[in-house]
């Protein structure tokens, strides 16, 4: 093979495109070709040549790039937070949700009488401070009681011991009632004036 | 690229943020001067939006890019009266021999791949690169300067892998001996 024959797959050699068959024809030629060896050196710095050729990004060629895009119409909308469909659907979503919270909080008030179990703290009062006599404590609710029994206290300040407060608070404590299993501390089961505690 | 077809700007902002240097450079290569590549590299990203309902995942999306890059660089050439085909610096048959008069970087114990080019030469080769013919200086800068292969660059430019592999071989042969007249002068 020529010289001239073979300075295309040169050229291919140095891009690394060059079959290993044609590899290793440059690469036996190159061995007893001075001429070529000195070409085959100066395509490789000429390829280099092209990344010298850098260019750089000009000033707020963002900017004026997406200007473009927009002022042709080439580029969707920037998504809303809530869109217009959306905006239409808050008004009927916002009653059904105000609906939902009203009819939860209300069930406390519309539910039947909960037949005592077991353990079930019941009020037990003594004049005056005696809830009213229309209600029935056995159709109250356990936090029904409490709340009541609270609403006593606040009522005749002098049943509230001072003194036994944190003591009392204990008795409050979730799974306390007359058959715990772990009764309060010093074995009281009756801390406030008003609330015993039956089985 | 498929979100941005489907309508999200935000991926086409991340397309832009990953190719927009690429974009730039090869518009500056192609044209060979700042006020040029930036018209070019505008009208890029403008074909890049509007082609994206035709883009289908069939081919690298950096070659679909750069399919976009080169017409839209040809035609802005053509428009602006610049981007003829050039007459060949080389006449057929002419630097058979393979020796050309040109001292470029590389000292032979140093790879010439490796050195940086003095300013002096850069524009010289800037000069020579942008009077190659637009089909020969495509592929020698896509191939050298971008990193494709000559399987995509003959996707990108709609021609085979052998006449890739020609054109890039009598690039450098333009550029060699443009540059060897340089150093003649």
């Amino acid at each position: 093979m020529g010289c001239r024959d073979i300075h295309e797959t040169i050229s291919a050699c140095v891009d690394g495109e060059a079959s290993p068959g044609e590899a290793a024809a440059v690469r036996e030629h190159l061995a007893s070709c001075e001429r070529c060896r000195v070409l085959e050196r100066q395509m490789r710095a000429v390829g280099a040549g092209v990344r010298q050729v850098r260019g750089s990004v000009p000033d707020r060629f963002r900017e004026k790039v997406f200007a473009r895009l927009e002022s042709e119409g080439a580029l969707p909308k920037r998504k809303k937070v809530f869109p217009a469909a959306w905006r239409w659907a808050a008004v009927p979503l916002a009653a059904a949700a105000g609906l939902g919270l009203f009819l939860l909080t209300s069930r406390e008030t519309v539910r039947g009488p909960v037949p005592p179990g077991p353990g079930t703290a019941r009020v037990e009062t003594s004049a005056p401070h005696a809830p009213s006599p229309q209600v029935d404590p056995a159709a109250l609710s356990t936090e029904d009681r409490e709340m009541l029994a609270l609403l006593d206290i606040l009522e005749d300040p002098a049943a509230f011991d001072a003194n036994d407060d944190a003591e009392g608070m204990e008795l409050l404590a979730p799974g306390d009632s007359a058959d715990s299993p772990n009764p309060p501390r010093g074995g009281r089961s009756e801390a406030w004036p008003g609330i015993h505690s039956v089985s | 690229m498929l979100l941005f077809r489907e309508g999200s700007r935000e991926a086409f902002e991340e397309l832009f943020s990953r190719h927009h240097r690429a974009v730039v450079r090869f518009a500056w290569r192609m044209t060979g001067d700042p006020s040029s590549a930036e018209e070019a590299a505008q009208e890029i990203f403008l074909r890049i939006a509007r082609a994206a309902p035709t883009y289908r995942p069939t081919a690298k999306f950096t070659t679909w890019m750069y399919t976009i890059a080169r017409r839209a660089t040809l035609n802005y050439l053509r428009d602006t009266n610049d981007g003829g085909e050039k007459v060949p610096i080389l006449s057929e048959g002419e630097g058979e021999d393979g020796v050309y008069p040109v001292q470029l970087p590389g000292p032979d114990d140093r790879n010439p791949e490796q050195v940086v080019w003095e300013a002096q030469l850069t524009e010289r080769f800037r000069t020579a690169l942008g009077e190659l013919p637009e089909g020969y200086r495509a592929a020698f800068v896509l191939n050298r300067g971008d990193g494709l292969s000559y399987e995509e660059v003959a996707q990108v430019l709609g021609v085979t892998v052998q006449a890739v592999k020609t054109r890039i071989f009598r690039a450098r042969e333009m550029l060699l001996s443009r540059l060897s007249k340089d150093v003649s002068a």
